[in-house]
């Protein structure tokens, strides 16, 4: 008699929903970068909304406006995503790290705005806490 | 050696730090219309903020994440929205309730129209946000809100019939003057402001700020469980100062100024003195913590760069937050509504969004993906249980009482 052949996928299993969504996103120095408001999904084949009939793997993890359509429903137009993608991302555990840094990427403009207009401008802002 | 004083500071900060304008004015209205009958809320209370601090600080030290992340990540954005944006008004208004109540504190030391002092003290709330260390400010404002112990003096000053309050005490009842309903809804109010959410916002969000670890487990629950419940001496003394002086005559406290009567009366200058020192550090010091809570649930919830120990321009959005909160609660008090009014709305509200940040921490730490070997032990779970059924009740019941009741009056 020989062993069922094991059918499952090699290395840890991930459920996107519960091991994904809404988890906290951490750059290569441990800074909170932004949380994992949406993912986004590409069949195999390319296609960018996969039916379910076949295997689809997630290439960006998105951040930002993708927020409010989560609460109310419906699909900001693709101009409006935030990506960070896939390849980035270093480790999945109670957060999400990734292997470059938050400054460099298109999710943290916001950020940078309110830092170079606002907080960057106001005398201290850019010292250590005395 | 130095141990010993960090522990010492620990423990003493908590007790100073556990008084803010909420506990104030809620003591001082309850003793004087109810007397010591309320005093078993208080008892409940502290257990409570010390079981749920302790979770939240072994949560916050042991998986690293503070409370709003794991609120978020528990509930998705829909249910943790609701629930921050319910969160963060009521924290707008105990910051508001703060800053009117240290503008009121340096009133009564200078004579000096509050409406001046308004934005004197938010534009003080805000460079210590911006530029002081975390911890501080934390040792620094709880040290001085020790002098508050002189309402304990006081009571022993004022000379009371001991068997007169101690009879309210242990055998509660609601006064022949006044409604069940009333007294019920003052329970929760008094509950609501012994243990406020921002409180424990703070508490986790700064066990992230100082790096905590699982090895400051101990000391973290010392300082929990030792300095709380001399803070929540200190509340009952509160009461029972505005029970002795102003039970017997039938005065209603609507004031700050009827709140430090007593210490006057039995102290004379100094001791008046002595404790506008003492609320102007805890109403201060509370400020800075709710100012500094806004940050915290809104940058957690939405994953920005945030914490003290950065420089403000690596956590550009939590300072705006909290400079944007300040402006705001500056904004609403110069319009000369009265910060004792917000004050006794805040703790009720308090109360009411409770359930919202209890339930999520209790759930993690039992967490074993988040806590290892320091989920809940079943002592502790047995105690949360309980609680999760009185901070449900207290919330449920809230707002009936508080339209049957004319919010108390």
């Amino acid at each position: 008699m020989s062993l069922p052949p094991d059918e499952r996928p090699p290395g840890r299993i991930l459920d996107a929903r519960l091991h994904l969504l809404d988890r906290q996103v951490l750059d290569v120095d441990g800074v909170p970068t932004c949380t994992v408001d949406d993912l986004e999904i590409h069949g195999l084949d390319g296609s960018d909304r996969p039916d379910g009939t076949q295997t689809a793997v997630v290439t960006s993890l998105l951040s930002g406006a993708v927020l409010a359509t989560r609460v109310l429903g419906g699909r900001p137009p693709a101009s409006r995503w935030h990506r960070i993608r896939w390849t980035h991302v270093t480790d999945v555990g109670t957060t999400v790290r990734l292997g470059v840094h938050g400054d460099a990427l298109d999710v943290t403009w916001t950020e940078r705005w309110v830092r170079d207009h606002v907080i960057g401008r106001l005398p201290g802002g850019r010292h250590d806490p005395g | 050696m130095k141990k010993v004083l960090g522990l010492a500071l620990g423990i003493l900060t908590a007790i100073g730090g556990f008084l803010d304008i909420g506990d104030l004015v809620t003591n001082a209205v309850v003793g004087s219309r109810f007397g010591l009958s309320l005093a078993w809320v208080v008892v409940v209370g502290v257990i409570g903020i010390c079981l749920f601090a302790s979770m939240s600080g072994r949560v916050a030290a042991v998986s690293g994440r503070a409370t709003f992340e794991i609120i978020r990540e528990r509930l998705g954005p829909r249910a943790a929205g609701a629930n921050l944006t319910a969160s963060f008004l009521i924290n707008l208004l105990t910051l508001t309730a703060e800053v009117g109540g240290i503008a009121l504190a340096l009133q009564l030391a200078s004579s000096v129209e509050p409406r001046l002092w308004i934005p004197v003290a938010g534009l003080a709330v805000w460079l210590v946000v911006w530029r002081t260390k975390f911890s501080i400010m934390e040792n620094v404002t709880g040290l001085v809100g020790l002098t508050l112990v002189v309402f304990a003096v006081t009571v022993f000053l004022l000379g009371p019939d001991w068997s007169t309050l101690a009879d309210q005490t242990f055998h509660p009842g609601v006064p022949a003057n006044e409604g069940r309903d009333v007294y019920w809804y003052y329970a929760i109010a008094l509950f609501g402001a012994a243990m406020t959410p921002y409180e424990v916002f703070f508490f986790s969000s700064g066990a992230v700020e100082e790096r905590w670890s699982a090895k400051d487990l101990a000391q973290s629950r010392l300082n929990v469980l030792v300095g709380f419940p001399f803070g929540g001496i200190l509340s009952v003394a509160i009461a029972a100062c505005a029970a002795i002086v102003f039970l017997p005559a039938g005065i209603e406290v609507s004031s700050l100024s009827q709140i430090v009567l007593p210490v006057a009366l039995a102290g004379g200058k100094l001791a008046l003195a002595v404790v506008i020192v003492g609320i102007v550090a805890a109403t201060f010091g509370a400020a800075l913590e709710t100012s500094l809570s806004s940050g915290y649930t809104l940058a957690q919830f939405m994953g920005w760069s945030w914490g003290k120990f950065r420089r403000p321009a690596r956590a550009a959005r939590f300072h705006l937050t909290m400079i944007v909160c300040i402006l705001v609660a500056v904004g609403v008090l110069m319009t000369s509504v009265d910060p004792i009014a917000i004050t006794e709305f805040s703790v009720v509200f308090s109360a009411i969004a409770l359930p919202l940040t209890y339930l999520p921490i209790l759930v993690i730490a039992n967490d074993p993906e988040y806590m290892g070997k320091h989920v809940n032990g079943r002592a502790t779970n047995a105690l949360a249980l309980v609680y999760l059924v009185i901070i449900v009740a207290a919330s449920v019941a809230a707002i009936p009482l508080m339209i049957a009741t004319g919010a108390g009056s």
